[in-house]
């Protein structure tokens, strides 16, 4: 899969994993804080958050695995770090990464406007759900919850997500460190498309 | 271990760069870079390319060791074949084993941690097997001097030291052809000419070519048997034997120190992770005073200036006066805005008048509208003093001003600081060009280990041997040359 | 003594550990994690000199999040068969509601208890040096997350470099820590912009270090696995096992 890769944009995929995985890990304690007091509802609105990483890669990298491969090491460090779900969530993160990376390459790595990178979200968001649902044991919780529970993460999955990460990668592309990658390659010719 | 070798079957290949009709251009910039070369580089060959700040000598360098085009997205026409192979015809990387390449930029160029850490990377990308890579790390260490510094986290090494390292990572790779740019600029004087000695009995010894990018030629003696001069526009000015030259001449300045005194500091102390980096400085600066602040590498200068401006607290100690503007010795921590223009205007203290005086005075007004990250080394330094010239501070704590910059840029400086110092401005430099030194300072501050020794009068330093010696400086080479003018 | 598991080879610490949590997943019974649990806080009191204080601190939220999982699955847990053992209103706890609810919330220490005995004891750098050895991980992926895990503390220093640069330069430095913690928002993305920058410099000197990506055939530092690191996951394994044995002996 790598390549085809430029060893920075390898360098550039490994760093945004880090740096995120710590994010995830702070934002996952915040969650488990949050989740003590209301339950596993906590963590629904805010799953976005866990899917940014492989929206913002992609949409800087523009190469299949840019949101697999990020998403998977992002997990890797939380796990490395320390937390309550163990080695498992490397697992998650994989499928994560594997529903975002669907909906680009469901485009062929050609579009990567804000529809698709909302797609990516939600998309990361159902198949982290469809994950969880059968693994985490959702089946035994009340159907109504679970419905709920879904709605709210495939939204936040399109919302905080899509539009965050595409917030994000935008802002970094203004303050001109991603030259050279395909990014700026390609804001210059279909600006907004 | 050499076999005799059958004369047909080995092509010998002893031009290491042919470059044909080459030309290059950045992605987001109107006007090629480089333009039409045509040059052959010899095995052997000790090759110097000069030419203005900004004309591209870096970027020829950076597709020397095949780094650009690749990962710039710039393009290239023509054709530069390296050891007889088109350059695209390598994989990224591996011509890189064979030419190993000293970057501008002290602080730009380490992946590892550690000293031993960034050594033995390179030896394992070289395949060198496990049981000589203890033995040739010692070797380079002590080759380098950098024995002491085996463990040391490479991020904590003062500028010059950095560039040692730099250096010795670029020789461990026994390569073939050596790319240095501006390698002298960061070294002390002392330093810089054992250096300079040091590669010349190697490249006697190994047959190395040595392609390296250089301002201030007269460091290099006779050193080099040809010069490659680039103009402004990026192509070829001159292709000739190479000429030792002298030193710029300057004008000496006139003293204009004033009484009231615009800046104490006493009995400062810094500390990082338990190391003094110095220790019990006092000092005062006069307005209208120009001091410049000379010392081996690693001394305390850069640690000296931070302190002086506050990014540094000292535990110990206290610093009097108005609030300094900083140029620091790697410009690009200054940066806050999306092209040189805003970058100057930022503080908003300069009318437009004095602003386009900067701006021209500088040479940046081509490069008004680049952003200031993508821009040549000697410019962002360039950019970084003019954005704390428009600030219009009292006084000015300028680190290392001097390096990377070409002759007229230099002089430009020198005026720039004079007038400011007619004004009543105080301005500390930190260089080791000491013949700007010797032309600019009203007085000299000199620095061992931490602490400061003395401050000194010019004229009086210069002839005091011993005490050049203790602190790794040389005498300027145009010395007499003063003497005589101005007695 | 002390010092076996920081030594132990971090990828047979990784697949003991990662192992260990695969087969915890399949035991519903509360016994088998909170023997777990107590199990992994004895290995570590024996084989390692790990901070405790630092472990409680990473506990802590972990307790937190257990507690939700026991009282969520209690209230909102589908229903399930066995007697009920209490009822308050509409919610009925039944039998195996409270054993559940135990057993999934005990998980959560077990697994975490267990992640931080890897996190505390495992370098990542040796973590990673050690995959590329022993599990042939890409060379060109190791070295790029190697690079980025050491820039880490760079961040941190870049942070500072922004702020001086912003003090320097006469911008506003806000006065109330609530307008900082603000402001942090707009420190993020010259944060990361920086450290992409850093990034790609550090590719540059990877390739001018002659970094072609191909597998090594020297390291300078060699991780081997020795006798020690067999002897370590056959007790991880050991104790896995005793701990889920206990669900078919009483229940
Ligand atoms: N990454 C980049 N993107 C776009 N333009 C660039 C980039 N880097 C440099 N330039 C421009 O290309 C020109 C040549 O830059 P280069 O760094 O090669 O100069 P140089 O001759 O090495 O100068 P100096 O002596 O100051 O180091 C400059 O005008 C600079 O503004
Ligand atoms: N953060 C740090 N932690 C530990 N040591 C440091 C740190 N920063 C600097 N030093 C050490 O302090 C000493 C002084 O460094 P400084 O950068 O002031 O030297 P300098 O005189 O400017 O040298 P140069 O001429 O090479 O730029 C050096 O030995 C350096 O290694
Ligand atoms: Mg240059
Ligand atoms: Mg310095």
């Amino acid at each position: 899969m790598l390549k085809s890769w430029k060893l920075k944009e390898i360098v550039l995929m490994s760093l945004f994993g880090v740096v995120f995985g710590i994010v995830y890990l702070v934002f996952l304690h915040i969650g488990n804080f949050w989740a003590g007091i209301i339950g596993p509802l906590a963590y629904e609105w805010m799953f976005g958050i866990w899917f940014i990483v492989s929206i913002i890669c992609m949409y800087i990298i523009r190469k299949p695995g840019a949101a697999l491969l990020p998403e998977t090491l992002a997990a890797t460090i939380e796990v490395m770090l320390g937390n309550a779900v163990g080695p498992r969530l490397i697992l998650s993160g994989i499928i994560q990464g594997l529903g975002a990376e669907a909906a680009f390459a469901m485009t062929r790595y050609r579009h990567f406007h804000v529809g698709v990178l909302m797609l990516a979200g939600a998309l990361a968001g159902v198949f982290s759900f469809v994950y969880g649902y059968f693994l985490s044991g959702y089946a035994a919780l009340d159907p109504s919850f679970v419905a709920l529970m879904f709605t709210l993460r495939v939204l936040s999955g399109a919302i905080i997500a899509g539009i965050g990460g595409k917030y994000i990668a935008d802002g970094l592309l203004a303050t001109g460190s991603l030259r050279g990658y395909a990014i700026a390659r390609t804001e210059k010719n279909d600006a907004g498309v | 271990m050499r076999l005799p070798v059958p004369k047909r079957t080995m092509p010998v290949c002893n031009q290491v760069f042919v470059l044909e009709d080459f030309s290059f251009c950045y992605p987001d910039t109107a006007d090629a870079t480089l333009n039409h070369l045509d040059v052959a580089i010899e095995e052997g060959q000790r090759v110097v390319i000069t030419g203005p700040s900004g004309c591209g000598k870096s970027s020829l360098l950076y597709l020397l060791n095949r780094l650009y085009p690749a990962n710039c997205d710039g393009t290239v026409s023509g054709t530069l074949d390296i050891y007889g192979k088109r350059s695209g015809y390598y994989a990224p990387g591996e011509i890189n084993q064979t030419v190993a390449t000293v970057f501008q930029d002290p602080d730009a160029q380490f992946c590892m941690p550690t000293v031993e850490e960034e050594l033995a990377f390179t030896l394992e990308n070289l395949h060198t097997p496990h049981e000589d890579m203890q033995a040739r790390i010692d070797d380079i260490l002590l080759m380098t001097g950098l024995e002491a510094h085996r463990h040391r986290v490479i991020q904590t090494l003062s500028g010059g030291w950095k560039q040692r390292v730099a250096t010795a990572c670029a020789l461990i790779m026994e390569p073939k052809c050596l790319l240095l740019d501006e390698p002298l600029t960061h070294l002390d004087p002392l330093t810089a000419m054992e250096f300079v000695s040091w590669l010349d009995a190697l490249q006697s010894q190994r047959k190395l070519t040595i392609i390296a990018v250089e301002h201030k030629l007269e460091l290099w003696g006779s050193f080099f048997d040809r010069e490659i001069a680039l103009n402004a526009d990026g192509c070829i000015d001159k292709d000739r034997a190479f000429a030792a030259t002298l030193p710029i001449p300057f004008k000496k300045r006139q003293h204009t120190k004033r009484h009231d005194t615009l800046l104490t500091a006493e009995q400062l102390m810094i500390e990082k992770s338990g190391k003094q980096l110095i220790s019990a400085v006092s000092l005062s600066l006069a307005a209208g005073q120009v001091a410049v602040v000379a010392g081996p590498n690693g001394c305390g200068k850069s640690t000296l200036l931070k302190a002086l401006c506050g990014i540094y607290r000292p535990p110990n100690g206290t610093v009097r006066g108005d609030p300094a503007g900083y140029v620091p010795q790697s410009p690009e921590q200054l940066f806050l805005t999306k092209n040189v223009t805003d970058e100057l205007a930022f503080s908003g203290k300069s009318s437009p008048a004095e602003m386009d005086r900067l701006m021209n005075g500088l040479f940046l007004q081509p490069i008004a509208h680049a952003h200031p990250f993508s821009i040549s080394h000697g410019q962002k330094r360039r950019v970084a003093i003019g954005a704390m010239l428009a600030d219009k501070r009292k006084v000015l704590l300028l680190d290392e001003p001097t390096a990377g910059q070409d002759e007229q840029a230099l002089k430009e400086l020198y005026e720039l600081i004079d007038a400011r110092a007619k004004d009543g401005c105080t301005a500390v430099i930190v260089t080791h060009d000491m013949n700007f030194a010797a032309s600019i300072a009203d007085s000299i501050l000199l620095m061992k280990d931490g602490t400061l020794t003395g401050v000194f009068d010019p004229d009086a330093l210069w002839g005091n041997d011993e005490l050049l010696h203790e602190h790794r400086l040389l005498a300027p080479k145009g010395r007499n040359a003063y003497a005589t003018d101005f007695a | 003594m002390r010092q076996i598991l920081h030594n132990m080879n971090p990828s047979m610490k990784f697949l003991a550990v990662t192992v260990s949590m695969l087969v915890l997943a399949f035991f519903f019974n509360p016994w088998t994690p909170l023997l777990f649990f107590l199990s992994v806080i004895a290995l570590q009191l024996l084989f390692s000199r790990i901070n405790w204080k630092l472990w409680l601190l990473f506990m802590l939220p972990f307790f937190f999040g257990a507690f939700g999982y026991l009282w969520t699955t209690l209230v909102f847990g589908a229903d399930t068969g066995g007697p009920i053992l209490w009822s308050y209103g509409p919610i009925e706890i039944t039998e195996q509601n409270w054993a559940h609810a135990w057993s999934l919330s005990l998980r959560v220490l077990a697994f975490s208890s267990l992640s931080l005995l890897f996190a505390l004891t495992t370098d990542p750098v040796r973590f990673i040096q050690s995959l590329m050895q022993q599990w042939k991980l890409s060379p060109k992926l190791a070295y790029s997350l190697m690079v980025s895990y050491q820039f880490l503390p760079v961040l941190k220093a870049e942070l500072e470099q922004i702020q001086q640069a912003h003090r320097l330069r006469g911008a506003e430095i806000d006065k109330h820590w609530w307008n900082r913690l603000l402001a942090m928002r707009r420190l993020f993305i010259p944060l990361l912009a920086g450290a992409v920058r850093k990034a790609e410099r550090a590719a540059f000197a990877m390739e001018a270090r002659g970094f072609t990506g191909e597998p090594r055939t020297a390291f300078y530092e060699q991780l081997t696995i020795t006798r020690m690191d067999y002897v370590l996951t056959a007790l991880f394994g050991i104790v896995l096992a005793l701990c889920c044995s206990i669900e078919f002996l009483d229940f």
